[in-house]
Order: structure tokens, then sequence, then C-alpha cells
């Protein structure tokens, strides 16, 4: 039944909400379901009745020049965009996304292990195994140019895969149309992703939580160690994230083109809001985390504002696109 | 199988003599053309509500939402009387057209 739904959902993308549109498909629809139940109660198997229905629809074209619309939108919509793919165009896209997805996960690797160092710095610094001698502004800040030095060219990194993909803004935005044919090759790709990104995401979290469990029990062996094992635990939550990353952005080439999900054009607006809230939020985090070093030496303990904020703000995400499916 | 060219011009008259007798709605009519005709002819899902889109702009069958039965709300559509002009004169035209057509069908080709 649900695969009724979508397959009328799909015809009627391209046409303007208005009452009229809105009373046809809820027919049309009824009339589906109606001839569905029927097919069934005859000893029709799911997908005998649902293939009988489909092919019995017919041409929407014919319905739509009858209502006076044209799937490009009416007059008094200005037409949106939209530009059909092709295989190789969509194949392309996932190509790029992955590699860009590869550099992102690099560049965060990249910063997790400038953090990692800088602590590792620091914490040699302080009981003097390291700096004998060296006058003192220089051995604070020594292990903030390390970290310096990682984060730059992960900066880099970010800047120039956020360009690549803009080129693709289209497709986070749901400007594009699919023939039926890519659609179809493209979704049983995405069942087969999915399955290979279960372990992926599986070692990815499971790295991401047993991380601090090195902390606790470091701290067994006093404090020395547990400043250690903090820069320990940041490379497993680097490898973690890594695995996380690399997993989320094959899946989500996939479920942009096919628009499942939170890409679906319903949820538009509330992706659109979390994107503004993390360009915010984001940023904040980082000027607080380098005035806490700078200002007040606390380099060693204000990296948590990371982690936190990252909780935070996947609730918030959360909340959002649950008051989101509420709404509908 | 019946060629959809063919028949075309004759989709409005089925359904205006399946509501002749009574209103009905989407399903129930395109049923009752695949019984009717024995499952020879099956009415596209969009042929029909082109139809229908079409007949009411024209003024020969009005539509209503029915009382909600098993939970869906249906629209119903009646023939009106221009509807039925309309449906007479169809069948008139298919006659003529019968007629003509048959002078030219020979069956010891």
């Amino acid at each position: 039944m649900e695969t009724i739904k979508n397959y009328l959902d799909t015809m009627f993308q391209s046409l303007p909400d208005s009452p009229e549109v809105r009373r046809v498909k809820e027919d049309l629809l009824a009339s589906m379901e109606d001839k569905y139940q029927e097919l069934k109660e005859e000893g029709a198997s799911e997908n005998e009745a649902v293939g009988r229905v489909i092919s019995e629809f017919g041409n929407i074209d014919e319905l739509f020049s009858e209502l006076g619309l044209s799937p490009e939108g009416t007059e008094e919509e200005p037409a949106e965009e939209s530009i059909l793919l092709s295989l190789e165009e969509t194949r392309m896209y996932i190509h790029d996304a992955h590699r860009e997805g590869r550099h992102v996960a690099f560049g965060v690797t990249l910063i997790l292990f400038g953090a990692s160092v800088l602590i590792f710095l620091a914490q040699l610094f302080e009981i003097r195994i390291l700096g004998m001698g060296v006058p003192k502004p220089v051995r604070e800040y020594m292990p903030v140019l390390s970290f310096f030095i990682f984060l730059v060219p992960a900066v880099g990194l970010f800047v120039n895969s956020g360009m690549k993909m803009d080129a693709y803004k289209f497709i986070d935005q749901g400007e594009f149309s699919l023939g039926k044919t890519t659609r179809q090759i493209l979704g049983r790709e995405a069942l087969e992703i999915k399955d290979a990104n279960r372990i992926y995401i599986v070692f990815g979290v499971l790295l991401c939580v047993i991380s601090p469990v090195i902390l606790f029990v470091a701290g067994m062996f006093g404090d020395t160690a547990a400043g250690y094992s903090i820069c320990v635990m940041l490379i497993v939550i680097a490898a973690g994230v890594n695995l996380l990353i690399l997993a989320g952005t094959r899946e989500d080439a996939y479920k942009k083109l096919l628009q499942m999900d939170n890409y679906a054009q319903t949820h538009k607006r509330e992706n659109r809001i979390i994107g503004a809230v993390a360009s915010v939020v984001w940023p904040l985090t980082a000027a607080a985390f380098l005035i806490a070093g700078f200002c007040f030496g606390m380099w060693k303990t204000a990296w948590i504002l990371f982690p936190v904020v990252g909780i935070l703000f996947g609730a918030f995400s959360a909340a959002c696109q649950a008051a989101a499916g509420k709404k509908e | 199988m019946i060629s959809s060219d063919v028949i075309r011009g004759y989709n409005d008259t089925m359904i205006l003599y399946l509501l002749l007798d009574g209103d009905s709605y989407g399903y129930e009519i395109s049923r009752n053309i695949r019984e009717i005709t024995g499952g020879r002819y099956i009415m596209k899902e969009t042929t029909l509500y082109s139809a229908f889109t079409r007949l009411e702009k024209h003024g020969f069958i009005t539509s209503y939402y029915g009382n909600a039965t098993q939970g869906k709300r249906r629209t119903y559509y009646s023939v009106t009387d221009a509807g039925r002009t309309y449906y007479r004169s169809k069948c008139e035209e298919w006659e003529l057209t019968k007629d003509v057509v048959n002078h030219f069908i020979r069956r010891d080709v």
C-alpha cells in the first residue's frame, strides 16, 4: 500500500499544491486503494496487486493536460527549475560525494589528532620532561601552535570540499528529477549500501562509546596517566568518527538522490533550520574553545565543549525533526 | 486488445451510461466497465479521472463528497440533464459511425 502512495507522490511531485490537484490526487489514491484491496481479496500477492494497480494507472500527462496543468508548474507559481539527472550524472555525484566525504573525514581526523598532540605536548611541558630551559611563553604557546599546524590544513580541506560540493547544491535542495530506471537502479544500490554501512556504523559507534573507558582505566594509574589517556581517547574517537562520516556520506548521497527520509521534499524546511543553527553554534563553540584556551589556559579541559555541544546539537536536531513529523 | 485511439471518443459515453442509473464513484465505475466488457477493456486510472474532469467542466456531470464508508471519503458523480442530452447524441453518433465503418468490413479476406 505504501508503494502505491509513494508512486502517486512521485507522479504529483512536480505539481503545485492547489485544492484541485489535491482533490484529484485523493480520489486517485482512494480508487487505487480500492483496486488493491479487491485484488488482495481475490487472492493476489502483494507484488501482483501493486503491479496491477500501477500498470493500470495510465499516463499522468493525460490527466495534467485535462486539468490545464503542466508538470513544470503553473503561471502564478514560477516554475521551479528542475534538472533531469541521467544515470551517469548521478554516478558522478555519488563519486564526488564519496571523495569529499573522505576529505572531510580526514580533516576531522587531523583536528582530533592535533588536539591530541596539543594535550600531549602540554602534558610533557608541565611535568618538565620537555622544554627545560625554554622560556615560559614558548612553553605555553608551543602546544597551541602545533594544534594550528593540524587545524589549518583541516580547515583548508573543509572549505575546498564545501566549494566542490557547492556545484551540487541543487541536489541538496531537491531541485532535480530522476528517470524511472535511474531511480530503480539507485534504489537497489541504496539498499546494498545500507547493508554494507551497518558494520561501519556499529564499529564507529562502538569506538566512540568505549573511548571514555580509556580515561577511567588510566585514571586508576594516577593523574599523569589520565592526561595521556585523553590523547589516546581522541585518536580512538577520530577512528570512530571517520567510520561514521564515511558511512554517512555514502548513504547521504543516495538518500538525497532518492529524496528518502530527511531529504524528502517536506523536510526541506527543517533541514534549513538545522543548517542555520549549525552554522551559528559550531563557530561559537570553536570561538569559546579558543578563548578558554588562550585567555584562561584551559586547553586541557576546554575540549569537553565539543562533545557536549555535539550531544546537545544532536538532541536539538532530533527534536526539530520530531516536531516536523508531528506536524505532518 | 483494444486500441486506445479508437475507443478514446467513447470513454465519456461509457461513464455516462453507468451514471444513468444512479450516482457512483471512481473505482465502482472502473470495476463496472471491466465487468461489463468481460475484462476486455480496462480503463486506466488517469483516463477515468481525465474524463471526470472534462465532463464536469462541460456541465455533463456534477460531483459531491459522499459519506465516509470504510473510513474513506469518496467523490461521487451524478449525471445532469445536459449530460443525458450529450449521452443521447453520442449514442446516435456511434450508430452512425458503426454503420459507416461496417460498409468497409469484410470477413472473407
